[in-house]
């Protein structure tokens, strides 16, 4: 249900901020990857080079599916690059866009996070889908009967 | 992954470099030095099968063997007599050398000398001994130890590459399984390769039977053949093997040690096994069934 509310709302306005988003870069232990989306409570990380660039997502479903198709051990396993299991050229949200059409597409991809990247493909922040629906509702809620 | 070449031999050596689609390289020699007379003999011998086989060669002697089982077994000349061997050696014939050493403290000196210096399987995740032999800024021979995993040799790479070396090889000497018994898992090598690395396989030590005639190792060395063909077929960039004229009188590792006699049959079947699987990654392209599943 999109209101005027609700439109108003952009991605920069609900994103959460890098300080609070798993952010490693390309040959990081997958262990210490998994380690930081249990600290944050996030089914995600981002992989950036140095420049913060986002090079690619790693997400609780892509390493459920790695455990079933890669059958090495966990020891094997944890010192992989995080790099080798991320997934590259992730789909991302820019912060001027609106919230709801964020929601969609989050929708018709079935994901629960989107990587906000600047106009030079740099990571700023990562939309979330809680905080993302807590704001929709509240805008709703605050509309004007 | 970026497939690093390493460069050995400094000065007036002939260089030897190891690392994806170049020739196999040779890394051999007597496990220690015995004297002079005896090193001189061994190399001027070994240099003669390498050049009729056209196989670039790295001498390897080691001056002190820490790791020998009995407290009477043959030590080595200590580090001032055997690197001032080593130094006339590679004088002499042109070659580089390699020796191993087992204290931080020989780094520096072994470094001085040798133009690739190794660090023993046993102390294979020490770090002071990688840092050691990083700052030499001589490339580093890894010895896989027989208790690691392949993968995680990774975290010696990273220690060796946060002291400052980029220049690394990575061997397979064999892995225990259960007491006094190794065996190999020729799977080490993709895996250690994907650190970036090059990879040598060790035969004579991967024969061996560590410490199963009580106080000293044995060895089935009838098998080395057999495993040299198939790490070669496997994709190692090096060869590591010791040899000896007189392997009964060996000072070291007398039960492992290859008769020289057999070296060229062995060398020359390396070499062809080689050039094979270089010509199959030409007509089928690299390696990579079900490595992106």
């Amino acid at each position: 249900m999109l209101t005027q509310m609700t439109e108003k709302i952009l991605v920069k306005d609900v994103m959460i901020g890098l300080d609070k988003v798993p952010v490693v870069f390309p040959d990081t232990f997958l262990k210490k990857v998994l380690e930081d989306m249990g600290c944050y409570r996030l089914g995600i990380a981002c992989v950036v080079d140095s420049s913060k660039k986002l090079l690619g997502i790693i997400t609780d479903g892509d390493i459920r599916r790695k455990l079933i198709s890669v059958q090495k051990p966990f020891s094997a396993f944890f010192v992989d690059d995080a790099i080798d299991h991320a997934i590259k050229n992730p789909a991302t949200s820019r912060p001027i866009d609106t919230l709801s059409e964020a929601v969609q597409m989050m929708k018709q991809l079935q994901v629960w996070d989107l990587p906000v990247v600047d106009d030079h493909g740099v990571l700023i922040g990562l939309l979330h889908l809680h905080p993302a629906v807590e704001a929709l509702l509240k805008a709703i809620r605050s509309e004007p009967k | 992954m970026v497939n690093k070449i390493i460069e050995v031999g400094y000065g007036k050596v002939n260089k030897v470099s190891i690392g994806a689609r170049l020739p196999l390289a040779f890394i051999g020699g007597p496990c220690a030095i015995e004297s002079r007379d005896h090193a001189f003999m061994m190399a001027d011998q070994i240099k003669k099968i390498c050049d009729r086989l056209r196989v670039p060669w790295i001498y390897k002697s080691c001056y002190d063997k820490d790791c020998r089982s009995a407290p009477d077994s043959y030590h080595g000349l200590g580090a001032d007599d055997g690197l001032r061997i080593l130094a006339d050696l590679r004088d002499e014939f042109g070659i580089p050398v390699v020796s191993d050493f087992s204290d931080p403290a020989w780094a520096v000196a072994t470094g001085e000398v040798c133009d690739f210096v190794q660090v023993p399987a046993y102390l294979c995740r020490q770090t002071s001994i990688l840092k050691a032999a990083a700052k030499t800024g001589r490339p580093v021979h890894l010895k896989k130890g027989q208790f690691m995993s392949p993968w995680n040799m990774k975290n010696s790479v990273r220690k060796l590459e946060a002291a400052g070396c980029h220049q690394i090889l990575l061997a397979d000497r064999g892995t225990f399984f259960g007491y006094n018994m190794l065996v190999n898992d020729f799977t080490s090598f993709p895996i250690m390769a994907k650190t970036g690395y090059p990879v040598c396989f060790d035969a004579t030590h991967s024969i061996q039977m560590p410490t199963s005639m009580g106080n000293i190792s044995g060895g089935q060395r009838e098998y080395i053949p057999y495993l040299v063909r198939a790490a070669a077929a496997c994709g190692i960039n090096a060869l590591f093997m010791e040899v000896h004229n007189d392997p009964k009188n060996a000072m070291s590792d007398a039960n492992t040690v290859l008769d020289i006699k057999y070296l060229e049959t062995i060398l020359g079947q390396a070499k062809a096994s080689h050039e094979f699987r270089l010509e199959m990654l030409e007509k089928y392209g690299e390696d990579n069934a079900h490595t992106n599943d």
